[in-house]
Order: C-alpha cells, then sequence, then structure tokens
C-alpha cells in the first residue's frame, strides 16, 4: 500500500486499532505471566472463577453498550454454553473438538431466534422477556432430572486430550487462569473492533434513535438481533470455559441470581466502558468472597455498594476513574 | 482527605487479604449448610464437630499437633459446596467431612483427588456416592439408602396398607430413597399409587398433600429433611394427611423435628441412624460428655452420625500416624474402627461404613417425644454387599 493511499484512508480508525492491538497484547503477555507471581492456588483458582464471570458480565455490559438492552437472563447463555458440553459429552461419542464450536454457536443461534421476537421490544418488557426465557430453561434442566441430573448438577468428565493438548491444562488453576486471561483479552480486542466497525457504528445509531435509523433507510431488527446473539456467544464462551475448569455444572448458573449478579457486575464496573463489566465482575467477586468470609449477609453489603455506585458513581468504577484521570489531565476540576 | 480514604481504603484491603496460617496443626475443613433449608442439619454437623475436635485437642490432639478446623458455608447447593470445598482444601484444610445435600457430596466427590484433599461423608445418602460414582479419596461412615431400604423392608412386610405414595426432595438423595422404597413394596405386593418430588426449600406442599390425598393412599414414604421436613409435616396436619394415613420416612422424624414440631410427629415412623438412647457403654459415655458441654440437649441423629465420623477419621490420622490426605486414605480403607457404635468395618471395596441400622417410631420415652426404636438390624444385615458398580483401584 503506498503512503498516499495510506494516508487517504481514515487515520483516527486505523491507529486506535493498532494501539488497541498493542494494549491487547501487552495484556496477553501480563496475564501469562501473572500465574508465576501467585503463590496461593486459592487465590489462582478464584480469580481463575471470576474471569470466566468476567466474560458473562462482558457480554451483558456489551449488549448494554452496544445496544442499549438490559438482560435480566443471560446467564442462560453462560449456562448453555457450559451445559451444552457436559451434555453432549456424557450423551454422545463426540469428540471435544467439535462440541466446543457447538456449545457457542447453539446458544448463539437460540439468541437469535428469540432475539428477532424480543428486541422488538426495549426497556423493562425486554428485560422481563430475558428473564422469562431464562426461566424456561432453568426449570428444563431442574425437571429433566434423568437427562441434565436436576438440581444435582452434572460431573463432567473431560477425555485426555483436546487439540492435541492434555485437558488437564484446563483444570489446573495456574493454566487455566492463563487460558481465560488470553480469551478474554482477545473478546475484549474483537469487542472493541466491532464497535468501530461500519456495524458497531450502526448499532450505536439504532441505539441512540431506532425510528430515525429505521428512516434514513436501515433495516434495524437484524443488527439488534445479532448484537443480542453475539453477546450470548460470549456469554456462552464464559459457560464452556467454566465447565471445562468444574468439571461439573448445576442449575444455579441458569438461575435469575446468576444473571442478576452479571448485571451488578456490569453495573459497578461500568457497562458503557468495554473493559468495565470485567474490572466490576472482579471487583464484586474478590468482594463477595472476602465478605462472605466475615459475614453471611455479604449480600446487604453488595445490595448497599450497588445502591452507592448507582447514586454516587453512575459510570461504574472504570469510568469514575476515567473521569478522574481526565479531570487530572486538564490540570483542574470538571 | 481523598488520597488519605484512598490509602487507608488500600491498609483496609491488604489486611483482609492477609490471614493467620496453622501449618503446623492438622487441618480439618468443613464445608456444611450453615443457611437454607438445611441450615438446622449443618449447624448439628458444626456442633459435632467442634465437641469432637475440642474433645480431642483436650485429650493432647493427635499425633502430638492440636486440630484446627475451619468452616465454611455451602447453603445446600451443589455448586457453593464445590466452591468451598476447593476454597478450604486449596488453603490447606484438606481433610473434609460436612456436607449435606447428596448432590454436594457428589460435587466435590470427583474433585477431590485433585486438590489432594479427603472428602469423609457422615450424611450425604445416596447411594451413589459409594457406588457408580465412588473415588478413592472418598469414604462414608453414615448409613446410605441402600441400608435403609433394608431397614425399612421388615416394617413395611408387616403393614397391612397396600396403596402407599412418595413425597421426597428432588435431589439425588430423595429420588435414591424414592426408587428403593418403590422396589421394596412393589417386591411386598404393594402398590406405589403417587410419587412427588418437590423442590428443595419448597414452602408450599399443599398441591402434593392434596395429589396424595386424591390417590388413596393408605400411606406415604417421606423422604425430606430440615425446613422442608417440618413445612411437609405442619402442612400434612392441617390437611389431615398425618391423621387419616399411615407416614413413614428417612430423616423426616429425626430428633430436631421432633423437638420443633411437637405432638404433630406423634405415631410417624421412621428410619433411625443412631440414636442417643443406645445403650452401649462407649455411647452412654459420649452422651454423658455431650450433655456437659452442651448442657440440657443430647446429641442427634446427625449429630451422632458427624461424630463417628470424626472418631474414624481421627482414628485413621492416628493409624497412618500423618495427616495427609493419601496417608489417611491408606490407613482407612479396610480397616475396623472403635466408634460409640462398636467395632465397625470400612469397606475396601466402596470406602463404606458397615454398622447397624434402626428403625422406630415417635413416641413418648422418658417424659420426652422423641423417634423410638422398636427393631434394630445388625450390622452383618443392614447393609446390602457392594453391588459391583464401584471400581476403585486397587
Amino acid at each position: 500500500m503506498s503512503v498516499q493511499a495510506a494516508t487517504s484512508l481514515p487515520a483516527p480508525a486505523a491507529r486506535p486499532a493498532a494501539i488497541a492491538f498493542g494494549i491487547a497484547l501487552a495484556a496477553a503477555v501480563v496475564g501469562i505471566v501473572l500465574p508465576l507471581l501467585v503463590a496461593s492456588p486459592v487465590t489462582l483458582s478464584l480469580a481463575t472463577q471470576g474471569l470466566t464471570n468476567a466474560i458473562l458480565a462482558t457480554s451483558v455490559g456489551f449488549l448494554i453498550r452496544q445496544s442499549g438492552f438490559v438482560s435480566f437472563g443471560h446467564a442462560t447463555f453462560f449456562g448453555m454454553g457450559a451445559y451444552v458440553t457436559g451434555l453432549l459429552l456424557k450423551h454422545t461419542g463426540l469428540a471435544l473438538e467439535a462440541i466446543l464450536p457447538l456449545a457457542i454457536a447453539l446458544p448463539a443461534a437460540l439468541a437469535f431466534v428469540v432475539g428477532l421476537v424480543v428486541v422488538r421490544v426495549s426497556g423493562v418488557a425486554f428485560s422481563m422477556l430475558t428473564l422469562a426465557v431464562a426461566q424456561v430453561f432453568y426449570e428444563i434442566v431442574v425437571k429433566w432430572r434423568d437427562f441434565a441430573g436436576g438440581d444435582d448438577g452434572l460431573s463432567v468428565t473431560l477425555p485426555p486430550r483436546v487439540f492435541g493438548l492434555p485437558t488437564t491444562l484446563f483444570q489446573e488453576p495456574g493454566d487455566m487462569f492463563r487460558i481465560v486471561w488470553v480469551t478474554l483479552v482477545v473478546i475484549l480486542f474483537l469487542l472493541f473492533l466491532l464497535a468501530r466497525s461500519r456495524f458497531g457504528r450502526l448499532c450505536f445509531a439504532i441505539k441512540d434513535n431506532e425510528e430515525r435509523a429505521r428512516f434514513i433507510g436501515y433495516r434495524t431488527l437484524m443488527p439488534r438481533a445479532l448484537v443480542f446473539a453475539i453477546s450470548a456467544a460470549i456469554g456462552s464462551i464464559g459457560g464452556v470455559l467454566f465447565v471445562l475448569y468444574n468439571g461439573f455444572v448445576s442449575p444455579d448458573v441458569l438461575h435469575w441470581t446468576m444473571s442478576g449478579s452479571a448485571l451488578v457486575m456490569a453495573i459497578i464496573g461500568g457497562a458503557e466502558f468495554l473493559i468495565g463489566p470485567a474490572i466490576g465482575a472482579v471487583v464484586f467477586l474478590a468482594a463477595k468472597d472476602k465478605l462472605g468470609d466475615i459475614t453471611e449477609h455479604w449480600q446487604a453489603i453488595i445490595g448497599f455498594t450497588l445502591i452507592l455506585v448507582t447514586v454516587r458513581w453512575p459510570h461504574g468504577l472504570v469510568g469514575t476513574i476515567w473521569h478522574w484521570i481526565r479531570r487530572r489531565g486538564r490540570g483542574g476540576r470538571a | 482527605m481523598n488520597r488519605k480514604w484512598v490509602a487507608a481504603a488500600a491498609v483496609a484491603t491488604a489486611l483482609a487479604w492477609g490471614g493467620p496460617a496453622l501449618a503446623q496443626d492438622i487441618r480439618v475443613g468443613v464445608p456444611t449448610s450453615l443457611s437454607g433449608p438445611w441450615a438446622d442439619l449443618g449447624n448439628q454437623v458444626k456442633r459435632a464437630v467442634d465437641f469432637a475436635v475440642n474433645e480431642q485437642n483436650a485429650a493432647g490432639g493427635l499425633l502430638g499437633r492440636k486440630i484446627a478446623v475451619e468452616y465454611l458455608d455451602s447453603e445446600g447447593k451443589p455448586e457453593v459446596a464445590r466452591k468451598q470445598a476447593e476454597k478450604l482444601a486449596l488453603s490447606g484444610n484438606k481433610l473434609l467431612v460436612g456436607l449435606i445435600a447428596s448432590g454436594e457430596g457428589l460435587a466435590i466427590a470427583p474433585m477431590v483427588g485433585r486438590w489432594d484433599a479427603l472428602y469423609l461423608s457422615t450424611i450425604n445418602k445416596t447411594d451413589k456416592l459409594t457406588g457408580d460414582t465412588c473415588q478413592p479419596r472418598v469414604f462414608r461412615v453414615n448409613r446410605p439408602d441402600a441400608a435403609d431400604a433394608v431397614t425399612v423392608k421388615p416394617w413395611l412386610a408387616t403393614r397391612k396398607e397396600m396403596k402407599w405414595a412418595i413425597m421426597a426432595n428432588d435431589i439425588a438423595w430423595g429420588r435414591n430413597s424414592g426408587e428403593s422404597f418403590s422396589k421394596g413394596a412393589q417386591s411386598l405386593g404393594k402398590q406405589i399409587v403417587s410419587e412427588n418430588y418437590a423442590a428443595a426449600g419448597a414452602n408450599d406442599f399443599a398441591p402434593y398433600i392434596q395429589k396424595i390425598k386424591d390417590a388413596g393412599a393408605e400411606g406415604v414414604w417421606v423422604a425430606l429433611a430440615g425446613r422442608d421436613a417440618l413445612n411437609f409435616a405442619q402442612q400434612a396436619k392441617q390437611f389431615g394427611l398425618l391423621d387419616k394415613t399411615t407416614v413413614a420416612g428417612v430423616s423426616f422424624v429425626t430428633d430436631n423435628t421432633v423437638a420443633t414440631l411437637g405432638d404433630v410427629s406423634k405415631g410417624i415412623y421412621g428410619i433411625v441412624n443412631y440414636s442417643s438412647t443406645l445403650d452401649t457403654p462407649a455411647n452412654q459415655k459420649f452422651v454423658k460428655a455431650w450433655q456437659a458441654a452442651y448442657p440440657g440437649t443430647e446429641p442427634s441423629n446427625f449429630e451422632g452420625e458427624t461424630y463417628i465420623g470424626m472418631q474414624v477419621l481421627f482414628e485413621a490420622i492416628r493409624k497412618a500416624s500423618s495427616d495427609k490426605p493419601g496417608d489417611v486414605a491408606k490407613a482407612m480403607a479396610g480397616a475396623t474402627f472403635d466408634t460409640i457404635l462398636g467395632k465397625q468395618v470400612m469397606r475396601a471395596a466402596d470406602h463404606q461404613l458397615e454398622g447397624p441400622n434402626f428403625f422406630g417410631i415417635v413416641a413418648e420415652q422418658g417424659g420426652k417425644l422423641r423417634p423410638v426404636i422398636q427393631n434394630t438390624i445388625p450390622a452383618a444385615e443392614a447393609l446390602p454387599p457392594p453391588d459391583g458398580s464401584c471400581k476403585l483401584p486397587s
């Protein structure tokens, strides 16, 4: 490509992508090195589980950020990713290599079909519809005891190898931390690119004013359903990693409280920022773990924190820090 | 001002994240239901473990070391149980006891080896734990469903009721118990006219009670525990089910539920896995010590079973001269243990402790309403032989 051609391209679109790629690469390296610095297997294991939840929170945050929809049922896709992996391993002779893409594709396809219906409404109605769909799946798993193990959950035994690698990698806290961390970094980077793409900008336009976007000739249903499906696919990746690490899945991961927690994580971290929900997830789970050791009433403290964050720092932790840095950069108070 | 707050928060966070290590102690981890539908059972486990540990520490500890115990709330949920057990095991409390729901035990069983830990069940009843999902590092001291099925059958054979209903928790234990009872009843020519499985923590049993009445059941087999047992018994009384049908169950009318239900529980039959009234010198000594530690109380069935678990665990540590889970597991398999119910063998084939089982009725005894033993099934007969589904590496 000639210099002239390069300079004729919209430079602002290319440079941030290159910077983001550099940041993502650096973040991936940090994640790979980090387990070497953590001596405690408990901390590593908690961090690994926290990161799988961070992927779910990222999917919820992405949906809010990209389309303005607040889902109360995203645990469905996380749970489906986990259950599809577990059930196909248990009941079919399929190889794990074939199961893994299916466990992401099936929830995404379901979300797309459901999305074609539910994205036609917005606000509380959308939230309630996602909650209703989620409860349907929760009840199916709880009641279908012979197939999915009901309330007792499903123990999942992994084959010895997948893609030529030993599956013990997935169950060792240090290795799995690296795998989940890098996956999260890749997801965040791809979402960054998506937000800056033509499709991403169209979604923002629809989010701002759906009627106007439709009026100027864009079809608005399909993009919204696609965003819903992409966010479901991200959630299901979290679920797949969750079941690979834990070797066990129970209906708890499909329950509305899991969806609620993911939403709380996104709000605490700051849903309008790409990285906010992931940060929120880590803070939420670390606080839950420590508060749970101190008091049985940790939910009340989390609830109070949520009220505080919503009222005092409506942009979430990341948003508050971001605005604070910008103010400092301008050398005064905003 | 803001900086001071940030600094204070950072210090508080750093302090909260730290914690004293007790590397020299023998460390026992107890993930159990301190909240949720089985919180009452979890608190019984806690009392029994505290009692056993205090008693042993007062006698000089084990291997010249003190025993330390750490509790975490499993909420009665398999997923939480798995997380809490992992947290305990990876932080050094590798000798695990105390989970309540069978699903919790099944959830951690495949992980115990990965954590280099050992799990000793004192409450989980599903046959699967020592059956097709048995694990080298998983053991059980309490009576499984299969033993309860053997215990109820002689009583059932004497009953004239031909139509029976099942009311159980929709978890591994409830399902297992319901299926075992169905098989036993049908082998005696009786009919199961209604099968009902309620989610753990259900508040409204009215639809189930109505269904049982509509089916014309003459007897009801109940496998509910804790808060579910109390809710069902009270509602069954209100709907007249307890007055018109024969009711029997497992973990349903226990020392604690009888104390709460009072006269409502009178005349209900049930499996008694342990009773403080058992007349053996070892048990009497235990009950006396218990009453000194917890004045005005007697050890309940779950407390007795958990204490037996702690006796087995301590003796295995002594036999192994080590508290490493691998060594303790080796010392436990196939060994004979001196417990408050006499000498009991931990079967090497499936890691199930042999022992007697009892059947009784809630009645007045010594001026107190309690489950009173009517029939004792000796250890040699109480536990069916391993069914071959458990494949442990030799």
